[in-house]
């Protein structure tokens, strides 16, 4: 190949190659961008993904299972025993350690606690890492003397209204008596009868 | 009478400079006559400085969308529509950040830098008329002094790179300095092409040449050489203006901004002025003497000499400007960066002796073939 040949050849290649290069640029920048807006939009998140736990509390049978499956020991947990009842105090995660194993979700023989798919999780103090499970349905102990109250004054208030009643129809025991069988209602039965 | 009617009717007439005029026609009588030629001046000084400025907050923007469009992203959405304040932004943050001048380095020279970059710039800005009778200095010789100042902004690159007292700045100007002499020659050879049939420096007069054929009697369709010479002339212009491929004085991934890594704050923007600048100056030159200037379809609608002409004619080579650049961003984020032996050769071997076929071509052509039909 002579240079003059050379010569030409390598200016064709090289204002092909740039306009080739420009059609590919230019397509993609007609094309939508893959990228989303994220706080507004967001990528769908795998069901499988592993993002802050959130645990069933009812299920849990505090076996310390996931406790101690868990290799950086980040999870407490605290209850007391009322029986088959359980009066929980505590079951936190910590944050600041949790590696997202998953190693802690397999050995639950209730299948209580979950990997979410919540992953932006941002605090101001680190001591919020510290990541309360239970506060998510409110069965602390608290709630539970609360909860025990409030159904404590309920009975109390039905009680009261009950023996109300009592005592307004014994005031309002002279009645005539029920011999007429209201409009509509079945006749007595023989054995019914008096 | 209508808005539109009451602009076409306000007559202004076209090759003399409108400021200077309307100045002259409200002066009151007890101001020195002396004063009007300066207050135009300022004027321009004011135009002159604005549009740069302008243009490099729009250019930052449209390089930010464009380059991401072109990845596949968006590029900046916060600040505003799509993001059109965040130049506005950066500004004040640029405003904002400590003015730093390293130790070790040569302070007068680290200072005048980038003032004597944006300074050249503007100074060859001032040869941009804004439409056919809005203009700083109707220069007789304006696109041999765009090339000339133009190129003046090598000489405070080296001085950057050199006071910065660090190496990967000397390195960034070492290489202006020896790109500068391989794209200078057929940058001014290629822009020959359109001198031969326009017959004038002037860029004005170049625009008014190409009128005629409902506005679309460009020089690049008068003769088959002006292609090949935009080519040259665009490829010129890219290591002119320090964009990629040719942005070797910068290469931000080895030169870590190469002559301007030193550089913070208010004096990195004037470089970055300049950059943009440069851009929109050089883009106007290839729409002067390629695809002619003022004159499109709008322009040749309108009645000549009145306002809404000017407008026109502003519109037209503006948009014009900005096409040059968007084909030079499109072919900034297509192409890589070539290496310092790549642009010698390119220069010398290649855009040199094509460009001077491309002169000798042309001159043929209108010597002798373009007679033929357009006696």
């Amino acid at each position: 190949m002579s240079a003059t040949t050379k010569y030409i050849q390598n200016v064709v290649r090289s204002v092909k190659s740039t306009l080739v290069g420009m059609k590919i640029t230019g397509k993609y920048l007609l094309q939508k961008p893959i990228t989303v807006q994220y706080p507004d939009e967001r990528l769908p998140i795998p069901n499988r993904y592993r993002g802050i736990h959130y645990l069933e509390q009812e299920k849990c049978i505090l076996c310390l299972a996931c406790a101690r499956a868990c290799p950086i020991d980040c999870i407490e947990m605290d209850a007391i025993r009322h029986g088959k009842e359980l009066e929980w105090i505590s079951f936190t995660l910590d944050y600041q350690k949790c590696m997202f194993c998953e190693l802690c979700v397999y050995p639950c023989p209730k299948d209580c606690i979950h990997m979410g798919t919540e992953y932006a999780f941002v605090t101001f103090d680190r001591s919020e890492f510290n990541l309360d499970l239970l506060s998510f349905k409110g069965m602390a102990r608290e709630a539970k003397t609360r909860m025990l109250e409030a159904e404590a004054k309920a009975k109390a208030k039905e009680e009261a209204k009950l023996a109300k009643a009592a005592a307004a129809k014994t005031a309002e025991a002279p009645a005539p008596p029920a011999d007429v069988p209201p409009a509509g209602a079945p006749p007595p039965t023989p054995e019914e009868a008096p | 009478m209508s808005a539109l009617a009451l602009l076409q009717s306000a007559e202004l007439g076209s090759g003399t400079n409108q400021i200077n005029e309307l100045l002259a026609k409200v002066k009151p009588d007890f101001v020195p006559g002396w004063a009007v030629p300066l207050t135009a001046v300022m004027i321009g000084v004011g135009l002159v400085v604005g549009l740069v400025s302008v243009n490099a907050m729009f250019g930052t923007w449209m390089e930010r969308k464009v380059s991401g469009h072109i990845q596949c992203r968006y590029g900046p959405m916060r600040a505003g529509w799509h993001g059109w304040l965040q130049p506005l932004a950066d500004g004040v943050k640029l405003l904002l950040k400590e003015d730093l001048v390293p130790k070790g380095a040569d302070r007068v020279l680290f200072v005048l830098a980038p003032a004597l970059v944006l300074a050249s710039m503007l100074g060859a800005m001032a040869a941009f008329p804004l439409s056919h009778g809005f203009f700083f200095a109707d220069f007789d010789m304006g696109v041999f002094m765009i090339l000339a100042l133009s190129s003046t902004t090598t000489i405070g690159v080296v001085m950057a790179g050199w006071s910065s007292n660090s190496k990967w700045s000397l390195y960034g100007s070492m290489r202006e300095a020896a790109q500068v002499v391989a794209y200078e020659i057929p940058l001014g050879i290629s822009l020959l092409v359109p001198l031969m049939l326009a017959g004038t420096f002037n860029l004005i007069e170049a625009s008014e040449a190409q009128s005629g054929l409902f506005g679309m009697n460009w020089f690049i369709f008068r003769n088959p050489f002006m292609l090949p010479a935009f080519v040259i002339l665009f490829t010129a212009i890219l290591a002119e203006t320090k964009r990629a491929p040719f942005d070797l004085p910068e290469s931000e991934s080895e030169l870590v901004a190469g002559f301007m890594t030193e550089y913070s704050g208010i004096r990195w923007s004037f470089f970055f002025m300049e950059e943009y600048a440069a851009m929109f100056l050089f883009s106007a030159v290839a729409a002067f003497f390629f695809f002619g200037g003022f004159e499109s379809p709008l322009t040749h609608l309108l009645p000549e000499g009145s306002v809404a002409h000017q407008l026109a004619a502003f519109l037209t080579i503006t948009v014009k400007c900005f096409a040059g650049i968007f084909l030079m961003m499109w072919v900034r984020w297509t192409l890589p960066r070539v290496r310092i032996d790549q642009v010698m050769t390119l220069g010398y071997k290649y855009l040199t002796p094509l460009a001077l076929l491309c002169v000798l071509g042309a001159g043929v052509w209108e010597a002798l073939i373009a007679p033929l039909w357009r006696s």
